[in-house]
């Protein structure tokens, strides 16, 4: 009865919400929530006969999370799915309502959520998912989710134990040791082949210790951060063999790449047209989702050839005549793969929007831009708009990293910063790379559509 | 004059909340002026070798910090000569608490830490996190940002690095934050902090460099992006 009374109350929120014209989704979870405390697990209960896939991690939550949903719907496979907005406790619980009728049920064979890291141990513990996926462990919005060694612990209290099936990254020595006290054993991803980055001054490096000891890790090939291919005396601490192993890098530009993949015993070409390392990595987690669920490789490598960019990573929309490529920023790691795979190969004839706000949603503490390597980009001589409620911050971190100052401006507002970037400049006509917080990227998004004749659609090209 | 030494203490372990900007900070306000400098990270193991100019270290995971603490007694001696010739020193929340006397953690434990600092921290329940503006007679208003669970009394005699005006500082209901003690700072201001408080970094600057050079004065810079910055996030805690 509680559950129904929940249900009802949150769809009518919702409903209101949308009248009014608030894409809000956490409120409506709120509320439920509020009446019923174990609304979640009802939610879930006596749905998904095929299971619930989490997808948790730093970065690259929600394009694997996208590429899963794209491979179940190349199969066929009824689902629902979370959006990044939603990824706390009451989004989920939003979510979970939206698809479900009055009584709690709905039609969906299985459930892709991506969960923001804090709250893994809670929704876990709530929706017990057949298949969690950990594409990485960065350091990320710190004042809100404690310390990175924090994070890991609890990955491996929630799992020891688990009967889900992990799916981890080898190559990054934090998710690879969290699934050690799991029941099943883990299907581990990593790449065997790549040069690594050339960063400058990457001070990523998060994890490079052991946990219990603080030794530090041997590196055999260092990619970027703590991403690698490592070795330890303690096995916890030693590189797993992966399942799904990249093993020839064929090309990797910043329109797609093109590789090699061990799949078990078959080797199968791959092709994606979304750009950089780390978007082979999300492609490498959800082939090694499919793997897991039994789905036909053949199939799901059909689907992620088409997969194009998720929301704000990597849209390109027009304005002002100009393409606007929206890619998001959220900690030093994200930021560097960004500066290496658009921005360093060609930096001359773009424009660059940088936008950093410091709401909860952002991060409060902006020190992150410290640890990112822009100095790899100081000899950009175009353009760049800073904006943002931390747009001086972002000014002066350029100004340490030795920028040419002239080509700065600061902007009051996105609207202006969209406007100083399109200004008309007949030098100027390559892609205008707006880089953005989260609440940022939402606020740019709104002031494109306000603004802009062309309606938003998300191109991946 | 001979090129300036920075010592960095352990870059590799306490490096968390992007203090490595206090670094570059220090590095590019000597090169804008032609004075050089040189970079020496220290890590676990490794030892002190000769004269630094000024000496760095940040904070770190709480995990790192316990094997950091014990080795940061096997340079506690070299430290406190530096300090005592003068040279100045910053250190920022974790290295802030180990350049303590002791540090009590949650279980009751004490830590020893090098005494630097007259002062003693302990671990709290609380998180104090937010952005801090501090105001100080000689350098003005500071901001930064906080992070950090332990609560930090100082001891009889010694002098906070400036007034608590927003944010919690040394404890959460302190009305001091930081230490000053000569030319020795600490602080829970990470942001990073001397981008945004280019007189710190230059009093850090000019101990180092009258070390070597008594009436060596110090090139003003144009400050006018800093103190703007500065001033955006005094704005944003109204």
């Amino acid at each position: 009865m509680k559950k129904t009374i929940a249900i009802i109350l949150a769809k009518s929120a919702y409903s209101t919400g949308r009248i009014l014209g608030k894409s809000g989704t956490a409120l409506p979870g709120l509320l439920a929530e509020k009446v019923d405390g174990n609304l979640m697990s009802k939610l879930v209960k006596g749905n998904f006969p095929d299971g619930i896939v989490v997808v948790t991690g730093t970065n690259g939550k929600t394009t694997t999370s996208k590429m899963i949903s794209d491979m179940l719907n190349g199969s066929g496979v009824v689902h629902i799915r979370n959006t990044a907005g939603s990824n706390m406790r009451r989004g989920i619980i939003s979510t979970l309502i939206q698809n479900s009728n009055l009584r709690g049920r709905n039609k969906a064979r299985m459930a892709v959520l991506e969960v923001d890291e804090a709250y893994v141990p809670s929704v876990c513990s709530a929706i017990k998912p057949k298949y969690v996926v950990v594409t990485n462990l960065f350091r990320d919005q710190l004042d809100r989710y404690g310390e990175l060694d924090s994070i890991a612990k609890s990955f491996e209290k929630t799992f020891a134990g688990t009967k889900s099936k992990l799916v981890l990254n080898a190559d990054d020595p934090l998710v690879a040791s969290i699934g050690i006290k799991a029941l099943n054993k883990p299907i581990f991803f990593g790449i065997s082949d790549y040069q690594g980055d050339k960063i400058i001054n990457d001070h990523t490096a998060d994890s490079v210790f052991e946990q219990e000891s603080g030794e530090k890790l041997q590196y055999l090939q260092r990619y970027f951060g703590h991403i690698g291919i490592y070795t330890s005396k303690n096995k916890k601490y030693t590189r797993p063999e992966p399942n799904i192993n990249l093993i020839k890098m064929r090309s990797l530009t910043k329109v797609g790449s093109d590789f090699d993949v061990k799949i078990s015993t078959q080797l199968k070409k791959i092709n994606i047209s979304l750009p950089g390392i780390y978007n082979i990595y999300n492609s490498l987690a959800a082939l090694a989702t499919t793997e897991a669920l039994g789905l036909g490789v053949d199939e799901a490598i059909r689907s992620l050839s088409k997969t194009s960019s998720a929301f704000g990573r990597g849209e390109s929309i027009e304005y002002s005549g100009r393409r606007v490529k929206l890619l998001l920023i959220k900690n030093p790691t994200g930021f560097n793969q960004i500066i290496q795979t658009y921005l360093k190969p060609k930096p001359q004839s773009n424009t660059l929007i940088l936008s950093i706000n410091d709401n909860i949603a952002d991060g409060r503490d902006v020190s992150w831009l410290w640890d990112s390597a822009l100095e790899d980009l100081s000899s950009y001589t175009g353009k760049i708009v800073v904006s943002g409620s931390r747009s001086y911050d972002m000014a002066l971190r350029l100004k340490y990293a030795g920028f040419n100052m002239d080509n700065i401006k600061i902007a009051n507002t996105l609207k202006q910063a969209l406007d100083l970037a399109t200004a008309a400049d007949p030098s100027e006509s390559g892609i205008v790379y707006a880089l953005n917080t989260y609440t940022a990227m939402l606020e740019m998004r709104q002031t494109i559509s306000r603004f802009s004749a062309v309606k938003l659609k998300g191109i991946s090209k | 004059m001979r090129a300036i030494k920075i010592l960095h203490l352990y870059p590799d372990r306490m490096n968390i909340y992007g203090d490595f900007g206090n670094i570059i900070t220090l590095q590019k306000r000597m090169e804008w002026r032609g004075i050089k400098s040189t970079y020496h990270p220290v890590s676990i193991g490794d030892d002190l070798k000769g004269e630094y100019d000024i000496i760095f270290m940040g904070g770190g995971q709480d995990r790192g910090q316990q094997l950091v603490a014990k080795d940061l007694l096997l340079k506690s001696d070299i430290i406190h000569d530096h300090a005592r010739r003068g040279t100045p020193i910053l250190a920022i929340c974790g290295a802030y608490q180990l350049f303590g006397k002791y540090f009590v953690t949650s279980e009751g434990e004490k830590l020893p830490g090098i005494g630097l600092f007259d002062l003693v921290t302990r671990a709290s329940d609380q998180r104090m996190i937010g952005n801090l503006v501090v105001q100080n007679d000689v350098f003005g208003e500071m901001v930064g940002f906080e992070n950090h669970s332990g609560e930090t009394e100082l001891l009889d005699g010694s002098l906070a690095l400036g007034k608590v005006l927003k944010g919690f500082g040394n404890t959460s209901q302190s009305i001091g934050e930081g230490i000053i003690q000569g030319n020795s700072i600490g602080t829970y201001m990470h942001g990073s902090f001397l981008p945004k408080n280019p007189k710190v970094a230059d009093f850090l600057i000019e101990k180092a460099v009258h070390k070597i050079e008594p009436n060596f004065v110090l090139k003003n810079l144009d400050d006018s992006l800093e103190n703007k910055t500065l001033q955006s996030i005094i704005n944003l805690t109204n």
